[in-house]
C-alpha cells in the first residue's frame, strides 16, 4: 500500500495516554502523519498488520504484548519488512537496551526523552528511505 | 570409746571436792565411833575430839558447797587444809602420840599431792607437820623430844610419799594431755575430712548442673549453626543448628569431616589470595587457614560465606569465627557460628525489585512532565514572557533533580542486586575527566568557584567511560556543592605505582573526622552538610564508590572541617604512562 502523498505514516503505542499524546505531537511536528494511537500491545499488533505504517513507536512495557514482543512479531512478518521501529523504555540498564536492539528495533530511546530528540530520530527514521531509493533509481 | 568419757569415769581428771573429801569424812567418822565405843581406845581430850569433828563437818560441808558451785573451785584446797587441822585435833584428842588415827593424815596429803605443781609437795609436808605437831604448837610438850622427832620423821615420810604421788600424777596428766591432744587432732582431721567430702559433693552437684545447662543451651541453639573444630579444622562439635542447616547429624561429621569441606571452594581460594599467603605457607589445609587466619591472629572475624550442603545446595551465611583457648591461653581450636542469610538475601532482593519498580513508575510521569515542559518552551505560535520562561526553568530544573534522584536509587538497587554491568574498554582517562570538568563549569561559574584542572593525557585504564564519567561528575559536583563562594576545586590526574589516581580537592566546609569512614555509606549525610543545608540524599558517594570498586579500584578521603576535603579514586593502570 503506497501513500499518494508519500508522507510516512506513523503508529504510536503506549499504555500511558499522556506519553502517547506527547509522541503524537512529536510525530506531527516532525511532519509525519499519525495514523493510529494504541494503548496495549495486542491491539497495536493488529493495527500494524492492518494499517501497515511506515514507522512504529512502541513502549516496551505494555499490557497484552510488550513492545519487544510486538517488535519481534513484526520482524518475523514478511509483509512488514520495510517498517521502521522505535522503542521507548523506562528501563535504564544496558541489558534492556540490548534486548530492544536484539528484538529488531531501529531506534531505542529512554524515558524521559526530549520531544526535540524524538522529532530528530523520527525524521531520520522516516527520511533515509527516500535518498536510498533515489540512490537506487540513479 | 571416747577418751574424755574414760577420764571422767576414772575421776582422775576432775573429781568433785565432795568425792575427794568423802574418804576422809568416812574414815574420820569410823575413828570417832571407834574412840567412843572401844574402851581400850581412850579419849584423852574430849574438847579436841569435838573440835576435830566440827572441823571435819565444816570441811565436808564446804566441799559439798564447792561441788554445787564449780565457779569457786579455786578455793577447794581449803578443804584438805581444814582436814589437816581436824586430823591433828583428832590425834591429840585420842591419845596424842599414842593415837592410832595419825595415819588418817595420808588422805589430805594425797589431795595436795595430786594437784599440778611441785609446790603442793611442800603444802602436803607443812599440812602433815601441822597435824602431827599440833600439840607442840599448842604448847603441850608432854611427849618430849621422841614424840617431836616421830612427828617430824612422819612429816618427811609423808612429804616423800606426796612427792612420789605428785610425780606419778604429773606423768599421768602429761599422758592424758598428749592423749587428748592426739584425740583433738583426730577429731579435727575427721571434721576436715567431712568438710572435704561435703565440698566435693557440692562441686559435683554444681558440675552436674553446669553440664545440664550446657547441654540445654547447646540443644536450644537451633537457628544458628555452631561448629567446633580442632586447630587442623577437624570437626569436634556440631550443634542441632548445624545439623539442621547442613542437613547432617553430628555422628556423620564429628571427628570425621573438616569444616572447610562445607564451604564453597572458590570463596576459600579467593580469600586465600586476599590474605596473601606466601605459596605453601599453610601446607596442611589452605582452605581452613583462609577461614581462621584473622581469628588466629586475634581479631574478630565476621564475614559472609557460602555453605554447601551434601546435596549441593548453597546457603549464604554470616559467619563469625573465634578461637577456642586452652588452660594456658593457647589456641586449641575454633568455633564457627553461622546465621542463615537466605531470608535476608531474599528480603534484599525484594527490596531491590521494589526500588526498581518504584523508580520505573516514577520515570514515566517524569517523562510526561519534562516532555510537555519542553513542548511549551518550543511552542512557536505564542511568544513566552521572561517571567514565564523563568517559571519553566524552575519546573524543569526540579524535574531533572527528581529524575537524577530516581536514577541514583535505581543504580543503587542495581549495584546491590548485582545486575549492574560495565562496558570496559582500554582508554585514556584524560578525556573522561575533561568532559566531567566541562559539564561542571556552569555549576562552578554560577556559584563563584574557581575550577582548576591538571589532567595530563597518557594514563590508560580498562574503564566504562560512561560510568567512570558519572563517578568523576559526582566527585566534582560534590566538591563544588560543598565549597563556599570564592573557593577553589582542583581536579588532578596522576600515576601512583600501578594505579591511576584522580584527586578532587576543594577548599570547602569539610567533613568531621569521625564521619569520614561513613561518607561512602548509603543515605549518609555529613553533619557539615545538614548544618549548611546543602541539598542531597546521600547516595552520590555510595554510587561513586560502587563504580570505582567495580573497576577494581578504590576510593579514599581526607578532610579537615573548615579547610577542605580531598577525595581520590584509583583504578589500575593498564600500561605505564609514557615517559616524557
Amino acid at each position: 500500500m503506497t501513500d499518494e502523498l508519500d508522507i510516512p505514516r506513523v503508529l504510536v503505542a503506549d499504555d500511558d495516554a499522556d506519553i502517547s499524546t506527547l509522541v503524537a505531537i512529536a510525530v506531527r511536528r516532525s511532519g509525519l502523519t499519525l495514523i493510529d494511537k494504541r494503548s496495549d500491545g495486542e491491539s497495536a499488533w493488529h493495527a500494524i498488520r492492518e494499517l501497515r505504517p511506515d514507522v512504529v513507536v512502541l513502549d516496551v512495557s505494555m499490557p497484552g504484548m510488550t513492545g519487544l514482543e510486538v517488535c519481534r512479531a513484526l520482524r518475523a512478518d514478511p509483509d512488514l519488512v520495510g517498517t521502521r521501529v522505535l522503542l521507548l523504555s523506562a528501563a535504564v540498564d544496558d541489558a534492556s537496551r540490548q534486548a530492544g536492539l536484539d528484538a529488531g528495533a531501529d531506534e531505542y530511546m529512554l524515558k524521559p526523552f526530549s520531544p526535540r530528540e524524538l522529532i530528530d530520530r523520527l525524521s531520520r527514521l522516516a527520511g533515509p528511505a527516500e535518498p536510498a531509493q533515489s540512490g537506487v533509481a540513479r | 570409746m571416747n577418751v574424755a568419757t574414760l577420764v571422767n569415769k576414772l575421776g582422775v581428771d576432775a573429781p568433785s571436792p565432795l568425792l575427794k573429801q568423802s574418804p576422809t569424812t568416812i574414815m574420820f567418822a569410823i575413828a570417832v565411833v571407834m574412840s567412843l565405843a572401844i574402851p581400850q581406845l581412850s579419849v584423852s581430850d574430849p574438847v579436841s575430839l569435838a573440835s576435830a569433828s566440827v572441823g571435819i563437818v565444816l570441811a565436808t560441808a564446804f566441799a559439798a558447797f564447792l561441788t554445787v558451785r564449780p565457779s569457786l573451785q579455786h578455793l577447794a584446797l581449803i578443804v584438805p587444809t581444814i582436814d589437816f587441822l581436824a586430823i591433828g585435833a583428832l590425834r591429840y584428842g585420842t591419845g596424842d602420840s599414842s593415837s592410832i588415827f595419825a595415819s588418817l593424815v595420808v588422805l589430805p596429803v594425797v589431795w595436795f599431792a595430786v594437784e599440778e605443781g611441785r609446790r603442793y609437795i611442800l603444802f602436803a609436808f607443812l599440812g602433815t607437820a601441822v597435824a602431827l605437831l599440833l600439840p607442840f604448837l599448842l604448847g603441850n610438850t608432854a611427849g618430849g623430844p621422841p614424840s617431836l622427832l616421830r612427828a617430824a620423821y612422819a612429816s618427811v615420810a609423808f612429804a616423800i610419799a606426796a612427792a612420789v604421788i605428785n610425780e606419778l600424777s604429773r606423768h599421768a596428766r602429761l599422758r592424758l594431755y598428749s592423749a587428748r591432744a592426739l584425740s583433738d587432732q583426730r577429731v579435727e582431721a575427721l571434721n576436715k575430712n567431712l568438710e572435704h567430702t561435703e565440698r566435693l559433693a557440692e562441686s559435683e552437684a554444681k558440675l552436674r548442673q553446669a553440664e545440664l545447662l550446657y547441654r540445654g543451651l547447646w540443644g536450644a541453639v537451633t537457628e544458628q549453626s555452631v561448629i567446633g573444630t580442632d586447630v587442623t579444622g577437624r570437626i569436634d562439635a556440631w550443634n542441632p543448628g548445624a545439623a539442621r542447616l547442613l542437613d547432617l547429624p553430628a555422628e556423620a561429621v564429628q571427628d570425621i569431616r573438616y569444616v572447610d569441606e562445607f564451604h564453597l571452594a572458590e570463596e576459600l581460594e579467593d580469600r586465600s589470595r586476599e590474605l596473601e599467603y606466601p605459596a605453601g605457607a599453610t601446607v596442611l589445609n589452605p582452605g581452613f587457614s583462609a577461614l581462621v587466619e584473622p581469628a588466629r591472629l586475634g581479631s574478630a572475624d565476621v564475614r559472609e560465606w557460602t555453605y554447601v550442603r551434601h546435596d549441593g545446595e548453597r546457603i549464604p551465611v554470616e559467619l563469625s569465627v573465634t578461637p577456642r583457648t586452652g588452660e594456658n591461653g593457647e589456641i586449641i581450636g575454633y568455633l564457627f557460628v553461622a546465621f542463615d542469610m537466605t531470608k535476608a538475601r531474599e528480603v534484599a532482593r525484594l527490596k531491590d525489585e521494589f526500588v526498581g519498580l518504584i523508580s520505573h513508575e516514577l520515570r514515566t510521569p517524569l517523562s510526561s512532565i519534562l516532555g510537555y515542559l519542553e513542548l511549551i518552551r518550543d511552542e512557536d505560535e505564542t511568544e513566552l514572557s521572561a517571567d514565564q520562561l523563568q517559571y519553566l526553568a524552575v519546573a524543569e530544573r526540579n524535574a531533572h533533580r527528581l529524575l537524577r534522584l530516581v536514577g541514583d536509587l535505581l543504580f543503587t538497587a542495581q549495584v546491590e542486586s548485582g545486575t549492574f554491568t560495565l562496558d570496559l574498554q582500554r582508554q585514556d582517562l584524560s578525556p573522561i575527566l575533561s568532559a566531567s570538568l566541562e559539564s561542571a563549569r556552569p555549576q562552578a561559574a554560577a556559584t563563584g568557584i574557581t575550577l582548576r584542572a591538571d589532567v595530563p593525557a597518557g594514563f590508560f585504564a580498562e574503564v566504562d567511560a560512561v560510568r567512570l564519567g558519572q563517578a568523576c561528575d559526582n566527585l566534582i559536583s560534590n566538591a563544588i556543592k560543598f565549597t563556599p563562594r570564592g573557593g577553589t576545586v582542583t581536579v588532578a590526574l596522576a600515576g601512583a605505582e600501578r594505579d591511576a589516581v584522580v584527586r578532587v580537592s576543594d577548599t570547602g566546609i569539610g567533613i568531621a573526622q569521625d564521619e569520614l569512614d561513613k561518607v561512602f555509606g548509603k543515605f549518609f549525610r555529613a553533619s557539615t552538610a545538614t548544618r549548611n543545608a546543602v541539598p542531597g540524599v546521600g547516595l552520590g558517594l555510595a554510587i561513586t564508590k560502587a563504580i570505582v570498586k567495580a573497576h577494581g579500584g578504590d576510593m579514599d578521603v581526607a578532610s579537615e572541617e573548615g579547610v577542605g576535603t580531598a577525595f581520590s579514586l584509583s583504578v589500575p593502570l593498564v600500561n605505564e604512562p609514557a615517559l616524557v
